[in-house]
């Protein structure tokens, strides 16, 4: 009763897996939308196929003995055995590698600088180019213009990761000491998701993003507010989560640009506030999740590389949660 | 029935149970009776306490074996040993040229007042019965669990002992202390308690092991006695002096030490050059960490404007740097929410790190500090 509760719930929930921000079935990006056609091309195809030979296995068992006879022939053999596998397994080939050609050719036509994408445990730096050569630091969100193929270099410093943003593209192994290259073109804007797609360690889970599409000249403007230094607090208690923030070290690991905080190991929080999640989209990004997240990372996020600050008061908290949450 | 009329074999059984059960069932009696007399002043018979003797030599030698001992011809290591044995030991030891405690000489077993005795033991099995205590006597174990370096220092001075007359002995217990200390506080002497091993204002520490106080942040201070009278930082020598100090004069002790001039460096003096490469190398870390072990710079904490529970490191010795970077790595620096900071930063650290780190502040002034190195967006 329990084992057919539970698979009634499994069918249930299989619809749900099919839609929703990181499924690949609702291709938002050219790359998607190639995947897509050659998934359901192959579906069909092999559904075709399985009936084809589920009716002819039915006909062999059940059939009138002059089906039978027909189906006995060598010409059957020949044809449905040898010819037609040839025939659609070429077919199928031949397509997967014009998709795959298709893809190949999109790189060369992707302009501008393009975006490094560093996995981390676990999270993700996101870094972007700039045509005058700067760079703009950012972290756990990957935002692209709608309509232009941007050139993602993906890279670890420490395991094998692999980046997968479903609705735009296939998946590809972000490789210690190399940088691979995928190129995603946004074709309407919107918000889908990334998951890291290869066994990273105990929080692999837990390494995710949003990827935010947007019209081209709201990307510029976005861009242009990235690169900007953070902005001051605008009351008194961010204010006070400023101090605090400086006073207990946050700065060691953490860069607000502007301030004295310029630490490389963890994410860069000059423009915390305004991103969609926390912590790799693992929380909501509120006030009350980044004062959870500080207080109790490794209950939330298990052996990540940011101590759990449980020195730090109520008040204190509610000030820093003020502070980063301002960062917009 | 006829005892000849039983099977040899079958007799015997009977009178093996026979006298099985009711020997238990004698002993139960005696037991539960309270027979036994287990007063301090009944002492075993010779038969007894020969066997417990035995029991004991032995269980210390098999149970010490292995253990390899440090180095102990350490005068600070003596010292430093020296000053908790009194307070530790002595009350019930004695001292060269004491008379022990009649109450210490009324315990059963009496504690042995220490002199030419420690020469039977080696120093593997000192270590060992001041560490984990003795059985059934009142010897205890060492209060600060995985504090083995404070233990050495205890063994350190004890391979000592027998050679110290009574003034040597005095002197050494002393401690260096500045006549006419104007201290405020309730108890004076807790001063003079806490200087005879951290030294003060004139004087500097003992022992590497003893951190210099002065100039140290008061509130981390004032933690770091909390912490041990809680039990929740370990340390043998630490832990009964913070438990015995009220709220007000851990305060006042702080305050103290926290207004005396910081210590003095002890900087490269070029006789070394693998000191001096440590203490580039320590620099390098301090500054700008270490991004590839996701190590931070420890100057992001430790330093001026930073809360002031972080302790300020400049001008420790090496040895305590060094220590307590290990007891954050080996998890005996745990539990405290600052522990908990420190602790997975630590254990990023490669035992040589740690010394590069430690040498580099021990070399420094702590008012001459350069900025953190601001490394925003740089990215090989």
């Amino acid at each position: 009763m329990r084992t057919l509760r539970l698979a009634s719930l499994l069918f249930l929930a299989l619809p749900a897996g099919c839609g929703g921000v990181q499924s690949a079935l609702v291709p938002r990006g050219a790359e998607a939308t190639e995947i897509d056609a050659l998934f359901w091309t192959v579906t069909w195809v092999s559904v075709a196929v399985t009936i084809l030979v589920v009716s002819f296995v039915a006909i062999a068992l059940w059939g009138p003995s002059r089906w039978r006879n027909i189906i006995a022939d060598h010409w059957v053999v020949t044809v449905g055995g040898i010819a037609l596998p040839v025939v659609v397994l070429s077919a199928l080939l031949a397509y997967g590698l014009i998709v795959m050609q298709v893809g190949a050719a999109r790189s060369a036509s992707a302009d501008g600088p393009g975006i490094t994408i560093v996995g981390k445990r676990w999270w993700w730096e996101v870094i972007y180019d700039r045509p005058d050569g700067s760079t703009v630091m950012s972290a756990n969100e990957l935002r692209l213009p709608v309509g232009k193929p941007v050139e993602i270099r993906l890279e670890s410093d420490n395991v094998i990761h692999s980046f997968w943003a479903p609705q735009l593209g296939g998946k590809l192994d972000m490789i210690p000491g190399r940088t691979n290259v995928l190129t995603l073109e946004a074709t309407e804007a919107g918000i889908s998701r990334a998951q890291c797609a290869e066994y990273c360690g105990g929080a692999h889970a837990l390494m995710s993003m949003f990827v935010v599409a947007m019209p081209p000249e709201e990307y510029e403007a976005w861009l242009e507010a990235e690169a900007r230094p953070a902005s001051e607090p605008s009351d008194e208690a961010a204010e006070r989560g400023r101090t605090l923030f400086l006073e207990n070290g946050c700065g060691a690991c953490h860069t607000v640009r502007g301030t004295d905080a310029a630490g490389v190991v963890g994410p860069d929080l000059t423009h915390v506030g305004s991103r969609r999640s926390l912590a790799a989209a693992t929380l909501p990004n509120d006030r009350d999740a980044f004062a959870r997240w500080i207080r109790d990372n490794q209950h939330i996020k298990p052996d990540n590389l940011m101590p759990p600050y449980g020195n730090l008061t109520d008040g204190e908290l509610t000030a820093i949660a003020a502070y980063l949450d301002g960062l917009e | 029935m006829r005892w000849e009329r039983l099977p040899r074999p079958r007799a015997l059984g009977y009178a093996i149970v026979i006298v099985l059960g009711g020997g238990i069932l004698l002993a139960t009696a005696w037991v539960l009776a309270g027979a036994y007399n287990v007063a301090a002043s009944a002492k075993h018979f010779y038969v007894t306490d020969r066997l417990l003797k035995l029991v004991l030599y032995r269980s210390v030698d098999t149970y010490s074996a292995g253990i390899e001992v440090p180095p102990l011809r350490d005068a600070g290591l003596v010292r430093l040993g020296a000053r908790h044995f009194v307070t530790g030991c002595q009350p019930c030891h004695a001292g060269p040229g004491m008379d022990q405690s009649p109450i210490a000489a009324s315990m059963y077993p009496a504690a042995p007042a220490l002199g030419n005795n420690v020469e039977d033991w080696e120093s593997r099995e000192l270590f060992w019965i001041v560490r984990h205590g003795l059985k059934f006597t009142g010897m205890p174990h060492w209060p600060g669990e995985g504090r083995d370096s404070e233990v050495w220092a205890v063994v350190a001075f004890l391979r000592e002992l027998p050679k110290l007359s009574p003034q040597e002995y005095a002197e050494l217990t002393r401690g260096p202390r500045s006549p006419g200390h104007g201290f405020p506080l309730d108890r004076p002497d807790l001063m003079a308690q806490c200087s005879g091993c951290h030294g003060d204002a004139d004087n500097g520490p003992v022992a590497s092991l003893a951190p210099s106080l002065n100039g140290q942040n008061t509130a981390y201070l004032i933690r770091a006695l909390e912490e041990y009278a809680a039990g929740s930082r370990e340390s043998g020598m630490m832990e009964p002096i913070a438990a015995a100090l009220t709220e007000s004069a851990r305060e006042q002790l702080a305050q103290e030490f926290g207004s005396f001039a910081s210590p003095t460096p002890s900087p490269p003096d070029g006789d070394s050059a693998e000191r001096d490469a440590r203490i580039a190398r320590g620099a390098g870390i301090a500054r700008d960490g270490i991004a590839q072990q996701n190590i931070p710079p420890c100057l992001a904490c430790h330093s001026p404007g930073k809360s002031g529970q972080f302790p300020r490191l400049e001008a420790l010795s090496e040895g305590y740097l060094i220590e307590q970077l290990n007891l954050f790595r080996d998890g005996t620096r745990s539990g405290t929410p600052y522990a908990e900071i420190m602790a997975p930063i630590a254990r990023r650290l490669t035992k040589d790190q740690i010394a590069d780190a430690a040498a580099y502040f021990s070399s420094v002034e702590r008012g001459a500090r350069e900025a953190p190195a601001a490394h925003a967006e740089a990215r090989p």
